[in-house]
């Protein structure tokens, strides 16, 4: 009996399940990257359709963007209104070619030259950009900044 | 307990009036060992071996054996050298170790559900959603979704799972050298990899879930029945977390340990909590760790070969470096220990926990040791980023218990969000 029930319970799950699709992307979308100008700050919103707070600090700008399932990404601007931080806390890894733009190359390069430490975050310091990712399944968060771009007398704490 | 029925249930009806989808609410549930009758004891352990793994190059891995079954069958493969991750949910195989053609779950057009999961070093696994029964020691789970790892993707890897966006890099860890095992056994304490952001119709950065028709793929909603799930979580007993029980290990490390794999917590005489400490974790499955009075968040992994604690600036003053020539590892001159409190978060109780870090230069250095009790690296560059993983090492000479969300404690506190208990 218990058999049965089980067979026919497949035969249902065969043929109907409860996914749909909710989303087709066929480019990656543009975001305000590490970097760049701030200009495209609006765009991060929309992908992550969140909640946007701008944030005038001494010496530098904040941008919020807040989603529903808990995703926070913080864009730290410069008075020149270059994105000079970027930071993350989310329930899965962010896209970090998005986030990073040209600077995840220097990422990239770093994975590629050293060993992989399981389980383990990832920390990279080069000349031209600090970066960390750690993190679990469910808890993921990390920074980045780009030192040449720190504005005058900030300090890089200031990217969290 | 019924952690599978109840909630999906009502998601289930709930999606099927909003979208017109024709969705059954409650498949593969395994019944669950609730109704008050006391199921006869079946046999719950089976063995952790840690040693140099199935490609020959693990550390502080801990693998166990898993039993696949094509749904309804006793049509089963044992699948070795599985790694058994208390930071991660559900169970994935590399496709080229499984040597049946496993079904898998579909959207009505046929379409094959399909899961990227990524890790924070930027390496992911990618590979379509299959479902099988699981077979651990005398436990059965009927219908669990589990991911296969592709080995060779019939469908491309998209953008979106490429958190470095470089396609054939060596971030796909979909070869037993890449992996270190034959799959990955999340038994952390979450019932699904994702859960309800996956099944409410929230997409963010790193979504898991993917339809792909035409080869085009775009993110999917899931209902919880048909998430990745924590294969203990619908066992038909014994399902309510584990027992982690590895042996003391020498400092300096020992060439392979053997230890057991405990299903249930207080459901049989081999796994009371016993005098045990629970630490119920947060929504993200950490609780707090505080040292020289900063709190951080803290978790215990078995999928994490050290302890990832904090950064060497940080923790310059205890005499702590990092290893010239490997990157993010610790070298202090000789080993260092640390106290920090860990916080039990339901009444907030401060419980002291001493570990030691010892020279990862010198430990490496006597390559027949698969085994490390001292092994550290760093988690963060500053306050912000740092938090305490209690990996591996963390985990010889002790009793570890993680209890999944659902399920309270046998010793009757509460933890909405699943516990560890040490």
């Amino acid at each position: 009996m218990e058999n049965l029930e089980e067979r026919h319970r497949w035969e249902y799950m065969k043929t109907t399940f409860g996914v749909l699709v909710m989303l087709v992307l066929g480019t990656a979308p543009a975001w305000a990257v590490l970097g760049e100008y701030e200009s495209s700050v609006g765009l991060d919103q929309q992908v992550l359709r969140g909640e946007i707070r701008e944030e005038v600090r001494q010496g530098y700008k904040l941008h919020q963007i807040t989603s529903p399932n808990g995703t926070i990404v913080r864009e730290y601007v410069s008075p020149e209104g270059k994105v000079f931080g970027i930071s993350w806390q989310a329930p899965f890894m962010p896209n970090l070619q998005q986030l990073l733009g040209s600077y995840s190359t220097e990422v990239q390069q770093a994975v590629q030259s050293r060993a992989r430490r399981r389980g383990g975050p990832l920390v990279v310091r080069t000349d031209k950009l600090v970066f960390v990712s750690g993190g679990h399944m469910r808890f993921f968060r990390g920074r980045a900044y780009v030192p040449s771009l720190l504005p005058n007398n900030i300090s890089a704490e200031v990217v969290r | 307990m019924t952690l599978r029925n109840g909630s999906t249930a009502t998601l289930g009806r709930f999606l099927a009036v909003v979208t017109g989808w024709i969705f059954l609410a409650g498949c593969g549930n395994s019944g669950g060992g609730g109704g008050g009758t006391t199921p006869t004891p079946v046999p719950n352990t089976v063995a952790l071996e840690v040693n140099s793994g199935p490609a020959n190059n693990a550390v502080n891995v801990a693998f166990a054996d898993v039993t696949i079954c094509m749904p309804g069958t006793t049509n089963c493969q044992t699948i070795p050298n599985v790694e058994v991750d208390t930071g991660s949910y559900g169970l994935r195989l590399l496709s080229s170790a499984v040597n049946f053609s496993l079904p898998t779950i579909t959207d009505s057009s046929n379409n094959v559900l399909q899961e990227c999961i990524q890790f924070a070093d930027t390496t992911y696994v990618w590979g379509p959603v299959a479902v099988a029964d699981i077979e651990m020691a005398g436990e059965k789970a009927s219908s669990v979704p589990i991911q296969l790892i592709s080995a060779s993707p019939t469908i491309a890897v998209p953008s979106n799972c490429l958190s470095l966006g470089n396609p054939g890099s060596s971030g796909n860890l979909n070869t037993v050298a890449a992996l270190g095992g034959n799959g990955i056994l999340g038994i952390g304490n979450f019932p699904q990899d994702c859960g309800p952001n996956c099944a409410g119709g929230n997409s963010f950065a790193g979504y898991p879930y993917y339809l792909c028709p035409g080869g085009v793929c775009g993110f999917a909603t899931v209902p919880l029945a048909s998430q990745v799930w924590n294969p203990v979580a619908l066992f038909s007993q014994d399902d309510n977390g584990v027992l982690i029980s590895l042996p003391a290990i020498p400092a300096g490390g020992q060439a392979t340990v053997s230890g057991s794999l405990i299903f249930g917590i207080g459901t049989q005489t081999n796994n009371a909590l016993g005098s045990a400490q629970v630490y119920a974790t947060d929504a993200s499955g950490n609780i707090q760790t505080t040292y020289s009075s900063v709190a951080y968040p803290g978790f215990f992994d078995t999928g994490s070969t050290g302890v990832y604690f904090l950064d060497a600036t940080t923790l310059g003053p205890t005499g702590i470096i990092e290893c010239a020539d490997a990157p993010g590892w610790y070298c202090p001159s000789s080993p260092v220990s640390l106290t920090v409190t860990n916080n039990t978060g339901t009444n907030g109780v401060e419980v002291p926990l001493t570990f030691s870090i010892g020279n990862a230069d010198t430990l490496f250095g006597n390559l027949a040791f698969t085994a490390f009790n001292d092994l550290g690296g760093d988690s963060g560059t500053g306050a912000s980023t740092d938090y305490a993983d209690f990996g591996m090492p963390f985990f010889y000479g002790k009793n570890v218990f993680v209890g999944i969300m659902g399920a309270t404690p046998p010793s009757g506190v509460s933890a909405t969000f699943g516990y560890y208990a040490y």
